[in-house]
């Protein structure tokens, strides 16, 4: 299963869109109840000027030849730090249950790593909240620094140097 | 003192970056400004903007000591929430010392918060030092909700009637 994963980017590489915009919206209703009109959260995906992005990881099914089921996800946008340029954000960051400790989170950090790298961003930003230790420990082992107990903010991000090393597979 | 808020041209940039760094120096933070007044340009002013930038100048006769009339800015962008879709993000929001205690911060503030309405934002959200009293005094006057000490984050936000209220220039509750 975890090796037959693969990666659909953004939509406009995505040859069945219906099919990936559904699937977008299954996975944003799934993660939280969300309040976003499914109309707004086409239009803010792939519209003219595209407020996010999403990278999906799916699975082929079982015994179903050319069919398959989403599995994970990540949405990030671009951000903006006026003392060192672009960055990328991690919004969400998320696979299904069944499917941990395949590698997929790992796979799907890996492209967003070289998405940013290819987009010229300086670094990945994320949000994690302190108490959930578990989360910082896998991101803190990929080289990802807590910029809130250093300079008093909550923020983490992911600098060239790691961002390079995570793009390679290391 | 009469100021005008107008969004940021190309030409404005390197009073931008000047800005930007007298905030890194009050941020006790100025040897981490990479930015130049080209990025800023290029990133700026693409066909699909990385940040969006308001200026405030004053006239002339009222400008610095140092002869500058570019005495504030707010810079911003737009997020994403997959609980309540689009989200304005202040990022920067400054006004040079000697022409605060003027409600030019609350201008530019009130500025992008109307921006935030009429794109559909539901939220506004911002970072703050957790030793800057100032900033939180005044962001909590405004209905800011400190997410940190609620939820274990350090970034403020601004929702529905708090954001709307702020758009009209008046005082959140």
């Amino acid at each position: 299963r975890g090796d037959s994963s693969s990666f659909i980017p953004q939509c406009d590489f995505c040859p069945d869109r219906l099919g990936l915009i559904h699937s977008i919206t299954f996975f944003f209703t799934l993660a939280i109840n969300s309040q976003v009109l499914i109309l707004d959260l086409l239009e803010d995906g792939f519209g003219e000027h595209p407020f996010y992005h999403c990278l999906i990881a799916e699975v082929p099914k079982e015994g179903q030849i050319g069919s398959s089921c989403i599995v994970g996800y990540a949405m990030y946008y671009f951000t903006y730090d006026p003392w060192i340029g672009k960055l990328l954000y991690l919004e969400d960051f998320y696979v299904m249950e069944p499917y941990r400790g395949l590698g997929i989170g790992s796979e799907i950090l890996k492209r967003l790593s070289q998405i940013a790298i290819k987009t010229n961003c300086s670094c990945m930003h994320f949000l994690v909240v302190i108490w959930n230790k578990p989360s910082i420990e896998y991101y803190v082992r990929r080289g990802a620094l807590d910029l809130s107990t250093e300079e008093g903010w909550h923020l983490f991000r992911i600098d060239k140097e790691n961002l390079l090393r995570m793009a390679s597979g290391e | 003192m009469e100021c005008v808020l107008r969004p940021c041209r190309a030409e404005d940039c390197a009073e931008v970056v000047r800005m930007i760094k007298e905030l890194a120096e009050f941020e006790k933070l100025p040897d981490q400004v990479e930015i130049s007044d080209q990025v800023l340009r290029e990133d700026g002013f693409a066909n699909n903007p990385f940040y969006r930038c308001l200026v405030a100048e004053v006239p002339p006769e009222h400008r610095s000591r140092d002869g500058h009339t570019v005495v504030g800015y707010g810079l911003y962008f737009f997020t994403y929430s997959t609980w309540k879709g689009r989200n304005i993000y202040m990022e920067d929001l400054y006004v040079m010392p000697e022409f605060r205690g003027k409600g030019i911060g609350k201008k530019l503030m009130s500025k992008i918060a109307e921006i935030g309405v009429e794109n559909r934002c539901s939220q506004m959200k911002f970072v703050v030092l957790d030793w800057n009293r100032a900033a939180i005094d005044f962001y909590q006057g405004h209905g800011a909700v400190d997410l940190t000490a609620a939820e274990g984050w350090h970034f403020f936000h601004l929702e529905g009637d708090a954001l709307k209220q702020l758009a009209r220039g008046q005082l959140g509750q």
